[in-house]
Formats: structure tokens, sequence, C-alpha cells
């Protein structure tokens, strides 16, 4: 299969027409579930996605070591590229890592202005003009309005769109009455999509439980297969 | 003293550059008393310290050279093998891992762990070698255990634990607390060498508590007999060492030691630590291929019983003729043995046997499975394999990698050109990635290498230990010349001058070839080209990648598949048909859509956040890919991968850049095709300079 028309059958342009057509520029989306689930896979195959497409995508994390969130890459590209039997793959590759950057932060206690920085000074002097930005492994618990204003301020004025996992807790309950997640609450107005990871018997179901504006929501036409990760059509 | 493999270990002392290595190094020659006075590295007294064997190393204070010296501790012998720092130098650090089963990963307080630490311990995480911590210069302003500590685990992905915690830092660096015995050791008398045990300090104890609980529950995971012992609340000294020791040998737990070997402090309790937790030659798997069975994979057994087999893993040449050092993986060497030397096939005899100290050598009448030895007299190669001529067997071939960078040397006068080519020839014995050969068209000796380091450093050597002074040329870059696409050829050699002429015609195609760099494929039926004449296409064909058209590199990664021919009875020949490859290969290659590689260094740079943009910046002019960047609150480390051409004079850039707060390291990642542009300048160039060349 040529790279265009994988493309164009990835399951993602099913995800992407379930959130009237994308997340666009400059706003926030969430992807949310339990540990364990599947939140960072989903994430790095709306990467893998731009990526192929040519465009340039930041990945934020908190929590692993670089070499982990790439090898997270190598084996989702290589999984999706054997089984549509994918051509030109080396050349494919090779595009995606010039356009993939990875960056983490060790501590914790990172404040939101550095990562801000930091990201500004890999747009600006490293000229790595991205137009995504993934980022894993933030702890939601200490998401507060001040941080999230200025996350959105900051995607605002760089065009970028910004994926997060939130991880929820153990204990119930986790969502209100709405299907939000409690944890966030006090963010969500600047939250334009938020979509549910939710295990069942033996798939798992995506549900969009915050649309942009739209009233329209709930249930995706795709699953995630728990075993292998990947994301297909229902 | 009887042999006992048990009690015996080989280790090496792994580090970044400044980090006390070397001075680490010497307290342990000096408390296993082999050395009588202690000498600073960059000694007042001009001495010197003892492992650095050569003086071009005792003036910049760096270790070249891996010497291996044998000491004794505690009935341990323990054989040292000085590995070095700088990563210019990591085909050295690599054969000497190949060897090691164990070792120390020293550790600045101050500085924590820098991007050379992160590539040693790359290096031994390759090779499997279990190690230890030392946390030196805690005697230093700013000295942070705890931090290095943090460090090891966050960035080098370790688990590791206390075994001794520091009495005071700073100036007020006093002793160590032993947290297995649960005791302070202080370290008297005007070299540390009397140990002085105490109650620990009543300031200290709760520390001294967390951290053995710490260290308990570590070492829990590895044995459930400790576990045990810990819940009941009397787990014995013996049962905690021995789950440090398995976990450290899983290479699951890091034992970390603090100390100051500058102020000769905490040195000892390490010693033990090698005693203690590190692996002797018998509990380290050590496999090699039989080549009389397809390179299938034997265990060696580590036993003096077995038929030896044996790696010579370093060259030296002394002012006794050539020293080479082996480690015996299995089996004896004795004096008068015969062995065999499985890659360049031939028997010899061992002559001279010898173990050697830090500047001495003792001789020995045989070598026992495990130890280091060196043997006199033998010629051979690094890497060999030596082994009872009832065996052929070889060790795991070493990863070797190409050169990257080359230089042109011209001797200032006569007696230097006389001088040259002697310690080329030893430099290239001693160490694979160094190369030399002579340019046929300019007539110039052409040395190859890993880095400007690394040329420079052999430029030196020459100076200093041959008298012999070159000019070096502008450092030159190893490029490759490929093809993209498949092209086919169907060209006749014809050659009528007087007496028998020369007739070939051969047809097929060249293609891409990924997974190497060389392939021929014979898909002649019915003896078009009769079968003595097939190897002179193969013959011609090499020869023609020797020099591409496009910029004169050799050419890499060429599948030449040869389908048809014809051949004359009188005239075809050997020669005939080579010159028909040579000539259908140059006709196929254009077609071929050639390109040209460069090789592409993996970059890392460390840096203060405030420079962090500068950082981006100055790679992404060198035409740079940032990979990935990890920070913390005070660092960032950022990974690129750059083409080599553009690294030239860096250090001195990221110097001004960051006020010289910043410090990088590279190594050869891959070869890539250079830009479109770039490409026609240097085809431009090469176009130049061969019109001169001609004129």
């Amino acid at each position: 299969m040529l790279k265009e028309e994988f493309i164009q059958k990835s399951p993602v342009r099913i995800f992407e027409k379930s959130i009237e057509g994308g997340l666009h520029a400059g706003n926030i989306g969430i992807l949310a579930s339990k540990k364990g689930i599947g939140k960072t896979s989903v994430l790095v195959q709306i990467a893998l996605d731009k990526l192929m497409q040519g465009e340039k995508v930041i990945h934020v994390s908190f929590n692993a070591h670089t070499s982990y969130i790439i090898s997270w890459y190598e084996n989702i590209f290589n999984e999706i590229a054997r089984r549509k039997n994918l051509e030109n793959i080396e050349e494919i590759k090779e595009q995606m890592i010039r356009n993939r950057m990875i960056m983490n932060f060790m501590q914790e206690n990172i404040s939101v202005d550095q990562i801000i920085r930091t990201i500004k000074a890999i747009m600006s002097d490293g000229s790595f003009n991205a137009k995504t930005l993934i980022i894993d492994g933030f702890e939601f618990t200490r998401a507060t309005v001040e941080r999230f204003e200025k996350v959105k301020a900051f995607l605002s004025e760089t065009q970028l769109e910004g994926w997060y996992t939130c991880t929820l807790a153990d204990t119930e309950p986790v969502l209100d009455s709405k299907g939000i997640p409690i944890v966030l609450r006090d963010i969500e107005p600047y939250i334009s999509v938020i979509v549910l990871l939710e295990p069942k018997k033996d798939y798992i179901h995506l549900r969009v439980v915050k649309n942009h504006e739209s009233l329209e929501r709930g249930d995706m036409p795709l699953m995630l297969d728990p075993r292998t990760l990947l994301i297909a059509e229902a | 003293m009887a042999f006992d493999v048990h009690k015996m270990r080989n280790i090496g002392i792994s580090a970044h550059i400044d980090s006390g290595k070397t001075t680490l190094s010497e307290r342990i020659l000096f408390y296993c008393r082999k050395i009588h006075a202690i000498h600073e590295i960059k000694g007042k007294d001009g001495s010197g310290a003892a492992m650095d064997s050569m003086e071009l190393e005792r003036e910049r204070g760096i270790t070249i050279q891996s010497g291996a010296t044998n000491v004794q501790w505690k009935n341990h012998s323990i054989n040292l093998i000085d590995t070095p720092g700088h990563v210019d130098f990591t085909i050295e650090v690599e054969r000497s891992l190949r060897v090691l089963d164990g070792a120390i990963l020293v550790l600045c307080s101050v500085a924590g762990v820098q991007s050379q630490s992160i590539t040693v311990d790359r290096q031994l995480k390759r090779y499997h070698v279990p190690r230890l911590a030392f946390v030196n210069k805690c005697d230093r302003m700013g000295a942070n255990p705890l931090k290095v500590k943090a460090q090891l685990a966050e960035k080098l992905g370790l688990n590791p634990a206390f075994i001794t915690i520091p009495i005071g830092l700073e100036d007020k660096f006093e002793g160590v607390i032993d947290l297995i015995d649960m005791r302070a050791i202080y370290f008297d008398g005007p070299n540390g060498e009397d140990l002085r045990y105490a109650e620990i300090p009543m300031h200290l104890l709760d520390d001294a508590e967390r951290y053995r609980e710490e260290l308990l529950e570590a070492a829990s995971m590895f044995s459930d007999e400790l576990a045990e012992a810990y819940l009941d609340g009397n787990p014995t000294k013996e049962l905690l060492i021995k789950a440090i020791r398995k976990g450290t040998i899983q290479e699951k737990l890091v034992p970390v030691f603090v100390g100051s070997a500058y102020r000769n402090k905490g040195v000892q309790p390490l010693l033990d630590g090698v005693i203690n937790f590190l692996p002797d030659p018998s509990e380290r798997q050590n496999k090699a291929l039989d080549l009389s069975n397809a390179e299938a994979e034997v265990e060696l057994q580590a036993n003096d019983q077995e038929k030896t087999v044996a790696l010579a893993f370093k060259l030296e040449e002394g002012q006794y003729g050539q020293l080479t050092y082996v480690r015996i993986y299995q089996g004896m060497i004795r004096k008068g043995d015969e062995l065999y030397n499985t890659r360049a096939r031939k028997r010899f005899r061992v002559g001279r046997l010898v173990r050697m100290h830090s500047s001495s050598m003792e001789d020995i009448q045989e070598g026992n499975c495990g130890d280091i030895v060196a043997l006199f007299g033998i010629e051979c190669a690094s890497g060999d394999t030596f082994c009872h001529p009832d065996l052929n067997y070889t060790m795991t071939s070493m990863y070797v990698p190409e050169p990257v960078i080359s230089l042109a040397i011209t001797p200032k006068d006569n007696k230097s050109s006389d001088q040259m080519s002697k310690a080329l020839n030893r430099f290239t014995k001693e160490d694979p990635t160094f190369r030399t050969y002579v340019d046929p068209e300019s007539n110039q000796t052409i040395i190859q290498g890993m880095g400007e380091l690394h040329l420079e450093v052999y430029i030196e050597r020459m100076k200093r230990e041959y008298k012999c002074e070159v000019t070096p040329g502008m450092p030159q870059v190893a490029y490759r010349e490929t093809i993209t696409q498949r092209a086919d050829f169907n060209y006749t050699h014809k050659k009528q001058t007087g007496g028998s002429g020369q007739y070939g015609r051969i047809a097929g195609y060249i293609e891409p070839f990924k997974e190497g760099s060389y392939e021929f494929v014979d898909l002649i039926k019915g003896g078009a080209i009769p079968n003595e004449f097939i190897p002179s296409c193969d013959k011609g064909f090499r020869a023609a990648m020797e020099k591409g058209a496009l910029i004169g590199f050799p050419v890499t990664g060429v599948r030449c598949v040869i389908n048809d021919g014809q051949s004359h009875p009188v005239d075809s020949s050997d020669i005939a048909f080579q010159f028909a490859a040579i000539g259908a290969f140059r006709e196929a290659y254009d077609k071929a859509k050639p390109a040209i590689l460069e090789p592409i260094m993996k970059v890392v740079v460390e840096t203060p956040n405030e420079f962090q943009g500068n950082v981006f910046a100055s790679l992404n002019q060198r035409r740079g890919i940032i990979m990935a960047n990890t920070e913390n609150s005070i660092f960032s480390r950022i990974e690129a991968e750059v083409p080599l051409s553009e690294m030239f004079g860096y250090s001195t850039v990221l110097r001004s850049l960051t006020q010289g707060k910043a410090e990088f390291s590279m190594e050869f990642e891959k070869y890539a095709r250079v830009p479109a542009a770039l490409s026609e300048q240097l085809r431009k160039d090469y176009l130049e300079k061969h019109k001169k060349g001609h004129k």
C-alpha cells in the first residue's frame, strides 16, 4: 500500500470525523482513562498519522525515557506498516524521525513557564515549526486554571494543537453527571475535546464526552484492540 | 598462594574525564601495596600516576591506553584494567570492556552524571558488565552525592543503593559510614591507610538507619532468605552481602560508594565492594564461535582443566618487543604451550609469560583460567583468539566501526619519514579504528580514525614516542557514494594492439543493496562467460567500486548481477573480463542515479537550561536534526544527529555559546545522503581538483 492510501484509510480519519474534523490549531484535547488502557498508544497513533502527512510533532513526556518513547513509535509504526503492507517503509521512517521531537521533563516540579520556554526555543531557535503537541503523563491532579490558561494562550499564539493523556483515579466516582472526568472539572472551559477510553468485555471503547461547542457527543465508531493497542473501525 | 578462580576479579574503572579516575586507580594500587608513594596525577614531582604509562597522557591528564595491572586485596587477585574516558577513543574502551567482569563507574559528586558518563554506561550495558558506582570528590565545594545517586536512577535508569554514606561534605568531609556493618570509618595516617572504626556520629544516625533500610529493601528483592530475615528483624551481614551481590551481577542493582580519592577517603570500602559484589570469572557467561562447525556458539567453561581459549585484547610495543595482553577464558596458558591463532591460522609456542604490575612485570610459569596475562613476542593482531590446537574457536568478533574522518600527514624531514612508517605500523596494529594508506594520486599518507581528537592524539604520539614531526592537512570527511536505482549494462571490452588482443562482453545490471556494501550475483546460464572468468568479473566490479565517478570516494551498497556475456577463444582473459566489468560498472553507474553519502554523528549536548536556545540554534545551523531534549530544572540534555562535516571546531563554538558550561559527546551513527546543494558543491570541488591534477 502506498503512503497516500494508507493515510486515507487510517482509522484516525474516523477519529477526526467524530470530533468535527479534528482538534484544530490552538485547541486542547484530552484522552482520558484509567491506568494501562492504551491512552499513550492512541496518542502515538494520532502523532504517527500527522508525521506521515509530513507535519511536525513535539512529544512531551513527564515520566518516560526518550528511548522508551522512541520504542513506542517504532513498535506501533512497524505493526501498522506490516498489517497494511506499507511501501517505502525506510523512507517514511526517515521522514518521521526528522519531523518528530521528543521532549522529556524529568521532574514533576518543572513549571509550565519552563516547558513553554523550551518548546518556543525549539520552534524558533531550532526552526522546528510543529503543528501538533503531544503531552503524555501530565498529572492532572496538579492542573490549575492558571496553568491551562497559559497553555491555551500559548497554543493559540503558536497555532499548535495539543493532545494530553489524563489518567483517571481507580476509585469511583471519576465522572460527573455529564460524563466529564471530575479531575478536569475546573479546567474544562479551556478544553475543546475530551475522549474517554472505556474497557468493555473484549475491546476498548472510545466515547466523546466533549466535542468542541457541538452537542453531538457519544460513541466513536472505533475500538481499541486491548492486545495490540491499535485503533480500528468498530 | 593456591589459585582459586573465586578469588579473582577482572575489573575496569570507567569514567568521565576529570572525575578523578586516575587518582582513584593510583590509590587502589597504593592500598594494595604495589606502589610506595602516591603521586598526584598532574604531579608536582613530575613522576605522575603509575597507571598512565604514556607521557602524553600524563601531560593531558587523561588516560588513553588501557594498561592491565594486577593487585592483591584481602587474599583476592584483582586485575585492574584502566579504560579511557573520552569517547573519541571508543574502540579502546570497548576492547577493554570485552574482557572485564565488572566495573567501577566513577562519578564526580559535583558534576554528577555527565554526557560522557552516559556514553560509558551505555557501553557497560552493551557488554553486560555489572558495576559499582563510586561518587568521588566528596571534599569539593558543591559536593552532593544524593543528587548523583538520584541521577544514576534518572539519567542512567539504574537502581542505585548506598553502601557507604559520607560523614560531612566539602571541607568537612571526614569519613564514611558503612551501612552493612553500621559503623563509621575514618581514614587515618598520612595516606589514609589506617582505618579507624567508630560509632556512627549521633547526628547521622537517622540518615544511616534510613539508607540502611533502603539498602535492605532493595537487596531483599534478590533473596527471599534475606527478605524473611529482614521481616523478622535480623538480617545477617552474610545474607545481605549475598543478596546485593546477586542483584549486582544481574545488573539490577548498583551499589554506591562515596569518597574522595584525592583525600584518601572511602577507597578501601570500595575495594571490599569489588570483592563482595562483583563477579569472579566463573560467574560470567562467555561464548565463542566454533569455526569448524559453521560458527555455532559454544559456551566456554571457566575451568583450568578445559582446553585453552584466550583473547588477545591489547598489544603494546615495549622496549623488549611486542607485548600481547590476553584474557584466558577457558583452560590455562603455560610457558612452552603450543597455541593456535584462529584468525592467522598459525600455531605458535608460548615463550615468555608475564603478569603486569603497574610499571614492572613479573615472569610467571602459567596463567590460570579467568586471568589476564601478557605474552612476549607473539605475532598477532588485537582481537585474535588463541586456542588449544584441537579447537578452532573465535571469540565473538568485536564490533569495529568504520573510520569517519581522515587527514593527510606529511613528514617534516627525512628522518621523520622513516619513523612515521614505524609509528603508523604499530598504531594500526594496536587500534583497529585507526587506519592508514597512501593516496595513489597525491602520494600523501592518509590517516583515518573516529574523530578529530582521535587523530590528534596519534599525531602527538608520533612526535613524542618516535620523534617524528608531521604537518597535518585539513581533516577530510569520509564520504561514500551509492546508487539509488537499478540500471542495466551491456559492455564489450575489445582491444587489438599487435600481439594477442583482449576481448570480453558482459551484460547484467546493478541495483541498490541495503544489507551490505557489495554483493556479486552470477545468473549466467549455459556458459556465456566461461566459469574461469566469473571471478574476474567480481574482481573488476570491486575495483570499479573503490572510486566512484561522482567525487572519487568508495562506492557502497551495490549488488552487481551478471546474466549474459560473450567470450573469445583466444583473446579472452582474466584481465580482459576485469576491464569489461569496470567498463560495465561505469556505463551503468550514471544511469543508476548515484548519490553521495556522508557520516552522520550522534551528538549529545548537556547544557544549563539558560543556553538551551543557543544550543538548539547551533545544531540547527549545522544541518543537525534535534531528536530529543531531556531536562530537569537546571540542565538539558539534547540529542541530535549532525553531519560530521559540520562538527569541526564545534567544541570551541559550544564553549563560547555557553560560557564553557556545556559539554558534548559524539559518536558515529550512520551514513546518509547529502542534500542536493551540497552534493553539487562537492562534485564541483572534485572536478576542479581533478582538472588541476591532470594539467
